[in-house]
Order: C-alpha cells, then sequence, then structure tokens
C-alpha cells in the first residue's frame, strides 16, 4: 500500500531493534523491543519466536509502565536500627555493606546449621540456579513457589502419565477436534492457549469450559459447565463410569502404554495388600490370555489380560488394575445421578459429554503416515491419534482433594488413548519422563558441606520422605513428612508460621525472592504479618533476619531487616533452561535468554550475579576453583561454562567449542553471543518419527537419554494405579514394611487419600465446617491483564481495573436481597473482610469469585495511600486460614494431603449486607511509608520517546472537500 | 480503498492486549502523546483508543459472555466529518481512514456526541480530540517488514481475532471472511455505515454423541478380555 | 450528559436575545400597528444585542482549545456549529445597519428592509443553533424537529416578554402585543410539554442493536476501566429519577406558568408594571432550568456501551 504526502512518522534511523524475553508473567514469550533515545517506543511479539509467534497480551504490551514504573527499588537497604519490623523505615547502604552483612551471617549459619537459613522464590523462573545454590550451601529449606501455586497439577501428571499440563504439555492444537478445559482463569500457558483456542475453532473442533466462572476462556467455549468448585474429580470420575458401562474405552492404548494389565493383590489386612504382584526381578505381572499363564509385563509380544482375577502362584487373590479401576467407578457412588447432586451438572449433560468424547476419540480417528519404530523395536507405518485432549490448572489444583482431582483427569485422557497421540495431549520435551522422575529430595544436612542431593525431589516410598528418625518433619515446611509425603514443589505458604511458632523448628534468616508473602501469597495475611513482628521474651524477633529480594516495592519489602534490589527483566541477562522450566513445544526443544536492552539508571544488581558471587565468598564447591577463587566471573560465564553431567549445561543450543552441537557438548565460549544472534532463543525441531507416542517410541527414548533428558531409555508406562500411593496407605494402615507414622490422624490422613487410583473426596477444610452457614464457594481468577500482585504499580494496565469487585449469580443474589454495588461482609470460619458487590448471570449459583491480587495495602507498590486499591480492593486471603480446623494439638496444613499444595479455593464463605454506613474495603491496614528517595507522584503522565509527527489537513482540503 | 478491521467475537477472549498495544504504539505516534490523569493515585484514568467492554447474552446457566474491542468505525458516512465545525476532523479519500488534525481542533466535543461508539477522547493536557488512526503511522510504514504493516491491535492479539485490510476489495481476506462469517456493522440503523465489521460467535458444530449399541455391562466379571500383544 | 453550564447560559441568554431583537424588528418594521417611540426600540434593541453579544462570550469558555475557535467558520457547508458561527458573526453588521437606521430615522422602508434582514438572521441563528442538537442521530430525544421549533418558540416568547418589560415601564404595552405576549407563551409552554410527552420514555435504539445481539437478553458485565473516561464524564450523567419530574414541574411553571399569569393580570388590569421583570426573571431562570434539563436529560447511544438498555 502506498500513500502520497505522508511524513516520516517513525525516525527509523535513530531507532534500535533489540530481542530478548518478556517477564510481565511466567509465558516466557519472545520480545521485539525498539528502542528510541535510551527509552522503550514499543514492545512487541516476536513473530518467529516458538512460544508466541508474534502475538503479545496485554501484560507484555506494558512493559514500558514496568520498566518507567514508581515502585522500582533503588538501592540496597537496611531497616532503620531501632525501628521497628514493619514500620517500613529503612536506610540506604552500599552493595559491599549489604553483601559483607548477608556473607558474614550467612556464612555463620552454614558452618552451625546449614538449615537455619530458609531461601524460598517466588514466581522466579530461575529454580535450577536458585536450587543449585540452596544445594550447595547445604540447606533443606529451599523451595520456589510450586507448592502454593499448581504442585497439584505437576504432580499428578509425573505420577500417572510422565508429563502434565502447562511446561510438561500441550493440547495439540493443530489436530485436536475436542477439546475440555478445566479449571483455568488466565493461567498457564497464556498466549499459547489463546493461539491454541483460535486454530482449534478454525478447524471446527468443539470447546467446552468447565468452571464456576463464564469469562475469558469460557466466554468462547462452546459449551459451558459450570461446576461447582471442588467437585471435578467426580466430574472426570462419572465420565468414566459412562466409558466404562459403554466398554469405550481404547483396550490396544491401555494394554500397550500402560499399567491396567499389571496385578494388584488383594488381601485387604495383611502386609502387601495393594502392592503389585512381580517376580523375582521386581517386574509386575501380568496374566497371558494365550499362555493362559502369568508373564513379565515388563515383555513384548506379551498377551496380558486386562480384565480378570487370578489366584497367584503364591495363593494370594490378585485383580488386574483395570478389573480394579472398573468395578471402582461402575460403582454408583460414581454414577452420573450422584455427580448432579454434588458437581450441579445435569446427569444428562454429563453423559452426553462422555458420550460425545468418546464418538471423537473413536469415530474421528485421525492417522499421520508416517514409520516409526517402538521400544521393543517393531515398526510402526503411521500414529494413530484420537483427537480429544484437555488442559487443567489452577481451578482443579487449588484444593487438597486437587492430586486426586488431576489424576482422574489423567485417568478419562488415557482411557480414550490420547496421551501424546496426533490430537491429544502432547508432552514437550524434556517430558515425557519416567513416572516418577528419579530424583529423591536431600535428607541429610552436614554442616559446611552440600546436600548430596537436590533439596526437591519424587519421594516413591515411606523410606523417602525427609523425616527424622522419630517421623518428625526436618524442613521447616514440613514438605516431605507424614503430613504431606509427596510435597514436590515444597510449601512457602507454611514457612513463615512454622518459622515463627518453632514447629519443627526456629530459624535464623528467611530469604525471600520475588514473593509477596506480607500480602497476596499467604493465607492468613494479617495474621502472617503479625507473626513476622513477633518477639520471643527477651524481646528479640522469633524470626531474627528477614532478607527481601525483589526489583519492585511491594508489602513484603516494608517487612524486611535487609532489601537487595534487583534488575527489571529489560535489564538482565537470564535464561529460561532446560534444567529448569523450559518452553518447548510439543514438536521442538526449546530455550532461551533474557539479554538487557537497557541498562540500569539506579543502583540494582541482577540477583543471578548476587547469588553467584554470593557462593563464591562462601566458599560453595561448585562456585569456587580448588584454591578458593571464584570459578565464574559472572552470571553469563556460570550458565556457559556450568556442567550438570558432562555436556549438559543449562542452554541446549550451540554448544561444542565451535557450536554446532545440538542439546549436549562442551561449553562454548560464544554460545551467549550465539543465542543473542538468534534472537535470544534456541529450536531444536523433532524429526517427525519423534514427535508422537514417545513413551513408547525407541527412537525418541534413546534420543532423550543421550540428551540427558533421562536417565534410562526404558519405555515409560503409565500408571493408573499408583503403586506409589499404595506404600504410603500401606504405613498409614499399619502394613507397611519401613517407616510408619504414629500420630493417629497422619495415620488416617494416609490411610484415607493416599489412594492408588483417583478417587473424589469433599475438600478437607468442607468436611469440617457448617456449610449450612458456609455457603457459599470463595475462589478467584486471574485476569488477563496482570498478574498476581505485580501490576497495580503499571499505570496502563491498573486503569483497567483499579478496584476489584465480588461477583455473585444475579438471581441468587436478588433472593438474599443484593444489589449491584452494594458493599457486604464475606465471612469465613477465619475472619471476614468487607467488599462491593457485583452481579452477573455467567457465575455457579453457590459461587462467589474475584480478580486475585489487586487489593493492596495503601502505599504498596508506590501508589498514592487513596488508590482504590487501598480504599475499595481487596484480598480474601485474610480470611483463608493456612491451618485446617483441628480438636486436637495436631494442626495440619490447609493444604491437599498428598502435596501440600494450599488449598485457596477450598474457601467457604457466608455473605451479608453492610450496613448503610459500611463502606470501603475493610479491613484496613496503615500507609506504607516511602522508600528514601521516592519522588512524590505525578497527577499526569504523558509517556513518549519523540515528539509526535503530525499528519496536518491543509486549508484548501476543509474548504472544498465535503 | 476502505481499509477498516474486522473483529471475531467468537474468539475474543478479553484479553486486552489489544488496547493496551494501541496505548503503547500511539504513546510515540502520530497522536501521542496520550494522557494518563492520576497514574498512581484515586481513579486512574486517560485516553485510549480502544477499549474492551463486556457483556453476557442470556440468563443463567445459558447465559454467554461477550468481550467487545471497539475503536472507531472509520464510518463510511462519518457524521462526526459533517459535525466539525474547523475541518480537523476529516476521512481521507484515499483509503478511508477518519482523523483528526490537531492543529485544527478546537476542543469543542461536537465529534464525540456525533459518534455512537465512543470512538474519539478528549486529551485535557492538549485540548483535542484523539482517536484510532487505524496506525496510519504504521501501514504506510515501507521500513517496516511487510508483515507488520498493520495496525498495532491487529499484530498483537493473541486470538487472532482482529484483522486489517480493504473492504472495498472482494477477494481480500477481510471481505472473505465477513461474507463467510456473516460479520455485521454495529447499530446499523443509524445510518452512519461503520466499516469495521463484527463476526458473531460460530455456530458450535454439533459433535454426536457414541452410539453404536455398546452393551451396558455394569458386571465386570463379565468382560471378556481380547488378545493384544503389549 | 454532562450540561455544560457554559452552554446553557449562551443558548438561554444568546436566544434571548435573538428573540428580543426578533420581537423588536418586527414592532420596528410596523407590524403589529403600535407607534412606539425610537427609544423602546433602541432599549429594547440594545438590550436584545447585549444579551447575544454575553451568550456568544460564554460559548467560548466551553472549548478545550479556545486558540483555534477562530476556525470554527471553515465547515459552514456541512456542520451546524460552523452555520451558527457564521450566521452569528454576518447578524452583526444587519443588526447594527438596522440599529443605525432606526437611531437615524432612515425611513420606515429602510427601517423595514433592515429589520427583515436581521430578523432572518436571527432566527436563522436560534435555528442553527437548535439543529447542531437536532441533527444529532446519537440522541433520539433531540433528533426531532420539535427542537428547532421549541428554540424558536421559546426564544420569540422570551422576546416578547422581554419586549413587554421594557414597554411597561415606557408607553406601556398595547392589548395586542400583551395577547401576542400571553399567547407566544402558552405556544411555547404546549411544544414544550408535547416534546416532555412524547420524548421521555427511551425509544431509540437499545443494547441489542448496539451489540448485534437480538435475541436474548444483553447485560453489561463490565465497562473496562475502573474509574471514569472522558466518555462516561461526558455522557454519563444522569438526573435521579425522582428529582426529575420535580425538575420539570417547577420548570414548567417558572417558564410558562408564572409569565402567563403575570401577562394575564396585565390584561386583567389588575397587575402592575412590576409583574413583566418578575415574569422576565421567572421565565428566564425557568429557560435556564429547562435548557439544563435539555441537556442532563439527554441520553447519548454511547451509554448503550455502558449498559443502558435503551436510550
Amino acid at each position: 500500500m502506498t500513500s502520497s504526502a505522508l511524513p516520516d512518522f517513525e525516525d527509523h534511523a535513530t531507532q534500535e531493534v533489540k530481542y530478548t524475553t518478556c517477564y510481565m508473567c511466567a509465558c516466557r514469550c519472545g520480545i521485539k523491543v525498539t528502542l528510541e533515545g535510551g527509552k522503550i517506543r514499543f514492545i512487541q511479539g516476536n513473530p518467529r519466536h516458538p512460544v508466541n509467534r508474534g502475538v503479545l497480551c496485554a501484560k507484555g504490551n506494558a512493559g514500558i509502565m514496568k520498566q518507567t514504573s514508581r515502585a522500582k527499588l533503588r538501592k540496597p537497604l537496611m531497616r532503620k536500627p531501632g525501628s521497628e519490623r514493619g514500620d517500613g523505615e529503612f536506610v540506604e547502604i552500599s552493595w559491599d555493606e549489604a553483601l559483607d552483612m548477608l556473607t558474614e551471617r550467612l556464612a555463620n549459619i552454614r558452618k552451625t546449621d546449614p538449615k537455619r537459613l530458609a531461601y524460598f522464590t517466588g514466581r522466579d523462573q530461575m529454580q535450577a540456579l536458585t536450587g543449585l545454590w540452596a544445594q550447595q550451601f547445604g540447606t533443606l529449606n529451599w523451595a520456589a513457589h510450586g507448592g502454593f501455586c499448581s504442585v497439584n497439577v505437576a504432580a499428578a501428571g509425573l505420577y500417572s502419565i510422565g508429563h502434565s499440563f502447562w511446561e510438561f504439555g500441550d493440547p495439540d492444537w493443530d489436530r485436536t477436534r475436542y477439546f475440555l478445559l478445566w479449571g483455568v482463569a488466565e493461567d498457564h500457558a497464556s498466549n499459547p492457549i489463546k493461539l491454541g483456542i483460535d486454530k482449534l475453532k478454525r478447524h471446527g473442533g468443539k470447546f467446552v469450559a468447565i468452571n464456576p466462572v463464564r469469562t475469558g476462556y469460557q466466554a468462547v467455549a462452546d459449551e459451558w459447565v459450570p461446576i461447582r468448585p471442588g467437585t471435578d474429580a467426580l466430574l472426570a470420575l462419572s465420565m468414566v463410569h459412562v466409558l466404562l458401562a459403554r466398554k469405550l474405552f481404547d483396550g490396544e492404548y491401555l494394554i500397550r502404554y500402560t499399567n491396567a494389565t499389571h496385578l494388584v493383590v488383594d488381601t485387604p489386612g495383611a502386609s502387601g495388600d495393594g502392592l503389585l504382584l512381580r517376580n523375582i526381578k521386581g517386574h509386575p505381572l501380568v496374566w497371558d490370555v494365550e499362555r493362559k499363564d502369568f508373564a513379565d509385563g515388563t515383555l513384548p509380544e506379551v498377551r496380558p489380560a486386562l480384565f480378570g482375577e487370578y489366584s497367584a502362584p503364591d495363593g494370594r487373590p490378585t485383580k488386574t488394575v483395570m478389573t480394579v479401576l472398573a468395578e471402582r467407578y461402575l460403582h454408583e457412588e460414581y454414577a452420573p445421578e450422584r455427580a448432579e447432586r454434588i458437581c450441579g451438572i445435569p446427569a444428562a449433560t454429563i453423559e452426553r459429554l462422555a458420550l460425545e468424547m468418546a464418538h471423537v476419540a473413536f469415530e474421528e480417528p485421525i492417522e499421520i503416515e508416517c514409520a516409526w519404530t517402538d521400544w521393543a523395536g517393531r515398526s510402526h507405518d503411521r500414529f494413530l491419534g484420537r483427537p480429544v485432549s484437555m488442559h487443567a490448572m489452577r481451578g482443579v489444583s487449588a484444593h487438597s482433594n486437587g492430586f486426586q482431582t488431576t489424576r482422574a483427569i489423567h485417568l478419562l485422557q488415557v482411557l480414550l488413548g490420547t496421551i501424546d497421540v496426533p490430537g491429544g495431549h502432547r508432552a514437550k520435551p524434556p517430558f515425557p519422563r519416567h513416572i516418577p522422575p528419579p530424583v529423591k529430595p536431600a535428607k541429610d544436612v552436614v554442616p559446611g558441606e552440600p546436600l548430596k542431593a537436590p533439596p526437591l525431589g519424587f519421594p516413591t516410598a515411606p523410606e523417602d520422605l525427609v523425616i527424622d528418625d522419630q517421623g518428625r518433619p526436618l524442613r521447616i515446611d514440613k514438605a516431605y513428612s507424614w503430613e504431606a509425603p509427596l510435597a514436590a514443589h515444597g510449601m512457602m505458604h507454611m514457612v513463615i508460621t512454622n518459622a515463627v511458632k518453632g514447629d519443627p523448628y526456629s530459624i535464623d534468616t528467611l530469604l525471600i525472592f520475588m514473593a509477596n508473602m506480607a500480602w497476596n501469597s499467604s493465607m492468613n495475611t494479617a495474621k502472617v504479618r503479625d507473626l513476622l513482628k513477633q518477639k520471643d521474651e527477651s524481646g528479640e524477633y522469633k524470626l531474627p533476619f528477614l532478607v527481601v529480594v525483589d526489583a519492585f516495592h511491594s508489602e513484603m519489602v516494608g517487612f524486611a531487616d535487609l532489601v537487595l534490589p534487583d534488575t527489571t527483566y529489560l535489564e538482565r541477562h537470564d535464561c529460561i533452561s532446560l534444567l529448569d522450566r523450559p518452553i518447548s513445544e510439543p514438536d521442538a526443544i526449546c530455550d532461551s535468554i533474557r539479554s538487557p536492552v537497557l541498562e540500569p539508571d539506579r543502583d540494582v544488581r541482577p540477583w543471578q550475579e548476587v547469588m553467584i558471587e554470593l557462593a563464591a565468598r562462601l566458599g560453595f564447591p561448585a562456585f569456587v576453583n580448588e584454591d578458593g577463587s571464584a570459578k565464574y566471573e559472572g552470571y553469563r560465564d556460570f550458565i556457559v561454562r556450568f556442567q550438570k553431567a558432562p555436556g549438559i549445561g543449562f542452554l541446549a543450543g550451540w554448544r561444542g567449542e565451535d557450536g554446532k552441537a545440538h542439546l549436549r557438548g562442551d561449553p562454548n565460549p560464544n554460545q551467549w553471543e550465539r543465542y543473542v544472534e538468534n534472537q535470544c532463543f534456541y529450536e531444536y525441531r523433532l524429526p517427525e518419527h519423534m514427535r508422537f507416542y514417545r513413551f513408547a517410541n525407541r527412537d525418541y527414548l534413546d534420543f532423550a537419554q543421550d540428551a540427558g533428558f533421562n536417565a534410562s531409555a526404558d519405555p515409560i508406562v503409565m500408571e493408573l494405579y499408583s503403586e506409589y500411593l499404595q506404600r504410603f496407605r500401606l504405613a498409614g494402615q499399619g502394613l507397611y514394611d519401613g517407616p510408619q507414622p504414629e500420630d493417629p490422624a497422619e495415620k488416617q490422613r494416609l490411610a484415607t487419600y493416599f489412594d492408588p487410583l483417583p478417587f473424589y473426596y469433599k475438600p478437607l477444610e468442607m468436611q469440617q465446617i457448617n456449610e449450612q452457614v458456609y455457603d457459599f464457594h470463595a475462589i478467584t481468577q486471574r485476569p488477563p491483564f496482570m498478574y498476581h500482585s505485580w501490576d497495580s504499580q503499571n499505570v496502563w494496565l491498573r486503569q483497567i481495573v483499579a478496584q476489584n469487585f465480588l461477583y455473585m449469580n444475579r438471581k441468587r443474589a436478588q433472593q438474599m436481597g443484593l444489589a449491584d454495588d452494594d458493599w457486604v461482609w464475606v465471612e469465613s470460619r477465619n475472619g471476614k473482610v468487607r467488599v462491593q458487590l457485583k452481579l452477573m448471570e455467567g457465575v455457579e449459583e453457590h459461587t462467589v469469585w474475584t480478580w486475585n491480587a489487586i487489593g493492596r495495602q495503601p502505599g504498596a507498590s508506590a501508589l498514592e495511600p487513596d488508590a482504590n486499591e487501598a480504599t475499595e480492593g481487596f484480598i480474601l486471603n485474610h480470611i483463608i486460614s493456612e491451618l485446617l480446623p483441628t480438636d486436637d494439638e495436631h494442626e495440619f496444613s490447609n493444604s491437599d494431603p498428598v502435596t501440600g499444595q494450599a488449598a485457596w479455593y477450598d474457601l467457604k464463605v457466608r455473605i451479608r449486607k453492610a450496613r448503610p454506613r459500611e463502606k470501603g474495603s475493610w479491613p484496613k491496614f496503615s500507609v506504607m511509608k516511602p522508600l528514601p528517595g521516592q519522588e512524590a507522584a505525578a497527577k499526569v503522565l504523558r509517556y513518549h520517546t519523540h515528539a509526535p509527527v503530525k499528519l496536518i489537513r491543509s486549508l484548501k482540503d476543509i474548504f472544498t472537500r465535503n | 480503498m476502505r481499509l477498516g478491521l474486522v473483529i471475531d467475537l467468537d474468539t475474543c477472549v478479553g484479553c486486552n492486549a489489544c488496547a493496551v498495544a494501541c496505548k503503547q504504539w500511539n504513546a510515540s505516534g502520530t497522536s501521542g502523546p496520550l494522557s494518563d490523569y492520576a497514574p498512581f493515585g484515586h481513579d486512574p484514568s486517560g485516553v485510549w483508543f480502544n477499549r474492551i467492554r463486556n457483556y453476557e447474552i442470556g440468563d443463567y446457566p445459558s447465559s454467554k459472555t461477550v468481550h467487545f474491542p471497539m475503536s472507531c468505525m472509520h464510518c463510511e458516512d462519518a457524521y462526526c466529518v459533517d459535525v466539525c465545525p474547523t475541518g480537523a476532523s476529516y476521512k481521507r479519500p484515499e483509503d478511508g481512514i477518519v482523523l483528526v488534525d490537531p492543529e485544527k481542533c478546537m476542543g469543542c466535543n461536537y465529534c464525540a456526541w456525533a459518534c455512537p461508539y465512543g470512538a474519539r477522547e478528549l486529551d485535557r493536557e492538549e485540548g483535542v480530540m484523539k482517536k484510532c488512526t487505524l496506525c496510519i503511522d504504521r501501514i504506510y510504514d515501507t521500513a517496516l517488514p511487510k508483515e507488520e504493516r498493520q495496525p498495532a491491535c491487529v499484530l498483537t492479539c493473541p486470538t487472532h481475532a482482529r484483522m486489517f485490510g480493504d473492504l472495498d476489495d472482494p477477494d481480500s481476506e477481510v471481505s472473505q471472511t465477513v461474507a463467510a462469517r456473516g460479520g455485521r456493522a454495529l447499530m446499523p440503523e443509524l445510518g452512519y455505515r461503520p466499516v469495521n465489521q463484527y463476526l458473531p460467535p460460530r455456530e458450535a458444530r454439533a459433535v454426536p454423541a457414541y452410539d453404536k449399541g455398546a452393551s451396558l455391562v455394569d458386571r465386570v466379571k463379565h468382560w471378556v478380555n481380547e488378545s493384544i500383544a503389549r | 450528559m454532562h450540561p455544560a453550564l457554559s452552554i446553557v447560559f449562551f443558548t438561554v441568554t444568546a436566544g434571548a436575545g435573538y428573540g428580543l431583537v426578533v420581537v423588536t424588528a418586527l414592532v420596528s418594521a410596523g407590524i403589529g400597528g403600535a407607534q412606539l417611540q425610537n427609544g423602546d426600540i433602541l432599549l429594547s434593541a440594545a438590550a436584545g444585542l447585549v444579551a447575544v453579544t454575553l451568550g456568544l462570550c460564554a460559548s467560548s469558555l466551553h472549548l478545550a482549545n479556545p486558540k483555534n475557535a477562530w476556525r470554527a467558520f471553515s465547515r459552514f457547508r456541512t456542520s451546524w456549529l460552523s452555520r451558527e458561527a457564521v450566521l452569528a458573526v454576518a447578524f452583526y453588521p444587519i443588526a447594527l445597519v438596522w440599529f443605525v437606521s432606526v437611531w437615524l430615522d432612515w425611513g420606515a422602508g429602510v427601517v423595514a428592509v433592515f429589520a427583515f434582514l436581521t430578523m432572518i438572521l436571527a432566527l436563522a441563528t436560534v435555528f442553527s443553533t437548535a439543529m447542531i442538537y437536532a441533527c444529532l442521530r446519537t440522541i433520539p430525544q433531540w433528533h426531532t424537529s420539535l427542537t428547532p421549533a421549541n428554540y424558536i418558540l421559546l426564544s420569540l416568547m422570551i422576546g416578547f416578554l422581554g419586549f413587554s418589560s421594557v414597554l411597561a415601564f415606557g408607553d406601556g404595552a398595547s392589548g395586542a402585543l400583551l395577547w401576542s405576549t400571553l399567547l407566544s407563551v402558552a405556544v411555547a409552554f404546549i411544544g414544550k410539554l408535547i416534546y416532555y410527552l412524547k420524548f421521555s420514555a427511551p425509544s431509540g435504539p437499545s443494547i441489542a442493536t448496539a451489540t448485534g445481539f437480538k435475541h436474548a437478553t444483553v447485560r453489561l458485565l463490565d465497562v473496562g476501566h475502573s474509574a471514569g473516561t472522558f466518555l462516561t464524564d461526558e455522557f454519563g450523567f444522569t438526573v435521579f429519577r425522582g428529582a426529575l419530574m420535580i425538575l420539570r414541574i417547577l420548570t414548567l411553571i417558572l417558564a410558562f406558568v408564572v409569565p402567563a399569569v403575570a401577562v394575564w393580570l396585565v390584561i386583567d388590569g389588575s397587575g402592575l408594571a412590576i409583574v413583566f421583570p418578575i415574569a422576565l426573571v421567572a421565565a428566564y431562570v425557568g429557560l435556564l432550568m429547562e435548557r439544563w434539563l435539555f441537556f442532563a436529560e439527554a441520553r447519548h447511544v454511547v451509554n448503550l456501551y455502558h449498559g443502558t438498555q435503551r436510550v
């Protein structure tokens, strides 16, 4: 297109284009940044990037206002001597002072009792580095935020199918014909799901959304299923009931790729009950229907029985996994009629959805002609796909039954034969991995020494728990204890409570990176804030030293004793690694970096660089040479030269001295530059024959072993029945040949919830409260244009929402005499908050919801004290207890009993209208003091990088043309 | 040429990417800067050319939520052009884009009164009206790669719910999509003939329920094993 | 929508001035058969011109960028606002000539010619002002011929009241003048009443045609911004339903009933001259209220996008 007489609007000669990776959320889209005069002119999606392919969400587009945010920290800060923690009075100190102070303290902890350092990281994406650092320090007390985020979903997948949702796998958007979305608002992955939904609709797929609220993705779904929160397991399993009742499952798939044919020992009350029948080599046995005898279930060409009861050679009765499974789910406990009563979804709908999926799976399969070889060396000429896919996230995860619920969803997927097949849900490298990944969490702490294993891992038996001889937790968050055996991501939400109460023990220093634990990332926030300030009898803080590392001001910063300011995402080097939380696609192995587009204009340092410096100062073996000198010159040097195993480093691209090796190779000194040249990402496309059925695809399994993804090339057998869970259940029943809990409550939890098959149970807190009184479910959704509490500081984004409302079903509200904009009290067993109400149609009748993390303490994130976020906005966190109600002294955390996942959405409340003069949000908090050097807030902002080149209309045109 | 946007209500998830991309681009674009008032304070507001409004159609549980981006429709009979006393508001003959010349505008708000769609906002700091320019400072910029010579909102949309092109050209992607999906203008009875078209939500493909005479068996003991090799 | 007080003041005051000029010009041209002293005519004309000028000055107060106000004459071919500007300016030289012709006594013929020209320009200006609003399909309540009709009728009404006031303290108003004044009040009253009855209930576009979803209830879920915007500031203003009826009744009383009663009292013989200024002030205040309500009650279709069901 051309048009005459238009001026040159942009002076491209003075502009510079740089590429990097966004960090407005954890999606890690590739961005292209145009700079002008040292400022950002425009941020757009990188068209070549495998994650976002050129698109960018509202948050990514608002990067300018993040970069220019008033909330940026400027210099290391120390709590003003003589002031109280939480008063927010700070003095600026130099980096040298700060690091010297910290080094001295940490060195002391390390050589006496390393556990007294608790290092917990929030929404960071550097877990491979921070976890390595913690392991080298020698403390068990490290985790990222997964324990209060989505460990239920991650763990369920890793203990069932070898991958999971989000970073671990994706629906096959290009080919799927039926897609079920469970409990997802704006949740990971962000832009890829949006791209995917468009593709799905263009080729005529059906999209069903299961969610109590109809906004966002649910708005564009073809069918909305308004489910009651916390009941998704029953919906999934009643669909399983329907399929089983009509024998609609992929028998071949189950026989070949899962443990459906393994034999479960059926000796209730005896030790060994519920474990699998194994031969002397420890291999699971199956019943061969041709030979009519038991056979090694790991061998090819065995023809195992899917159903049946068989007497083991030693006389013990056994049943196939599939038999146990079918007996359970065909019971009327899982009939659609019962699901209707509990989930709130008509039985006819449940049946129809199940049968629609079955139709697509079995009547509309797709085939990709491609020669491939399976794990036993047999050749196939095509990939058969059953094009039904699913995705699930927080709406399922943030319940105390989320682990078993996600396992139920996976069961549904596996019965339909849709895991890692064309049109189904596909793994993303380095997944699929063996079930579970063969990493056990560290247990032993030796002062001055690194841990012998990483702080986090995947227990497979009670022996793997991180407990002492008396069965007491060794970790401050009690992860991997009898309370939460499979706490694969730790339990960050319990750290402050446990540390202050000294249960299981006290610590010295809590180092928090990028997590707003004094606000929206804690349960029982008002109480947690008080705990942070609690002192013992001698007048010392029960939590002696609190270090907060962040790029921006927040409520948490106000409680710090030491603040270390980080750079923004546009000012730093970073890597998004396969060792960490990768950005792969189903068809391609990918990783990426961040490369600075701007230099910081204040005295801040990237936290990675600081960590590496601290590691050197503290003498971590992996970070120092034999003479004690620093091994690495800084972060980039570390990333390029560090090897986790021979040839395996943080970045997979351009390895080898010549930069020509893929995935594995010697360090390439120019690796970083190669990434920058390639727009900061690396993409290795898998050949077609290695793209599907990877759990059984020999070429892929060999390749994955070579690349260091998996320790062996053995096929990955999906576990419908989890013997690992059964081991814990036996321990709870007193039938385990190994460590067992003593406490009756712990025993009961194991015996009940460690069911080797998925099942539905009412969330724990709901079992113990009066649901007639607390008759509403209260949940939150992440808005698509904000990420937790990161964006109220963003001038553009906060104009979209500066005050959040509580949304209620209109008819229900009218029955209660409530109207739009009424102020109401929302009360739980733990407390109450005052909020403003809005009515809507698209919310299930027994649920109220609000946008997550909008409400703020006055003055937080450098907002003015009268900002709507403080005067009218609210968070529900104050009324969510971090502990379950209890009759005795043993307090369990309000979490999933399997993984310890924080059960945010189990919250139940009652709603009452406030009195006429009761307006504005409540409780109220004190105004945060401005940090040293904080300038007054502008009343008007007019951001621009060059004076506008205006388009002028001629007077002639004005007078002559109509 | 009749340049305009096509917005797909079937895939818009209300993420606001287009609204912020527009704000971002135009901050330093030909209409910039776009003022923001009380940026860190109470009731923050500002000048935006593209806003996403959100509606519910019907009643629970059959209600549908529709996310609705709106920006200037670049109407064929743009009344905002007719009413402008100074001639600041005008429609380009070559491509139909409706613009405001900031050097002529006297800030009388009359054009905003004439616009049914709320496309125009006064920038109080400058006293002039501002609105979507269809990224005229992008679409003709030959220094940009061809695929990027599109409005910022179209380029960024994560569900590809926005399209840009010439609605006068029957072979253009936008024209064909409008014809195939039954795209429609808003408030057509006012007669201003908006050029931007909205695609209504698609009819869901009816998926049949599996009905192949499968026996309803509920006693697992009766189930027969097939002989299948692992 | 948000009533700009400067515009309310401008249209009422300038309208009053134009009305007064029209009535004065009519009389100066010999219509009505009265033989009046030049002094009354000139006083009346001057008052009218002053009112017009005051009003016009106020009108520029609502501009956000007044330095470009001089450009408002450019688009008279399509814009009623531009036409109003051109006519308002063209009015002055003709009105001044008419004024001088009366003052210097240039003869009945000349006076009549310039009187008619002045009248036409004055009426055309009032008409243009009204058309600024009436031409907008975006405010269905304004989009009716009743709008310019009412503007002109109200203008003439207050013109008659004004002229009668001037004469009341001079020669005294004649019977014909008084009856004409009463008639003008009655006709204006009827015009306004019809308007209130016909255009109160929303009958324009609905949220269904605004969004294109016609087969089920459409409700606003979220407007897309927490605080107000230019659009909500400008068009979101509404009058409380309870207050509305009261204000309308008060307007009708002040603008029409009080002046009618006052004029009737004078016709009846029982009213003193003083009732005219009272009637004039009541009418003026009543018209300010009427004009304020005209804007305040206006429902712009953009409100449909903010959740209003129908305008």
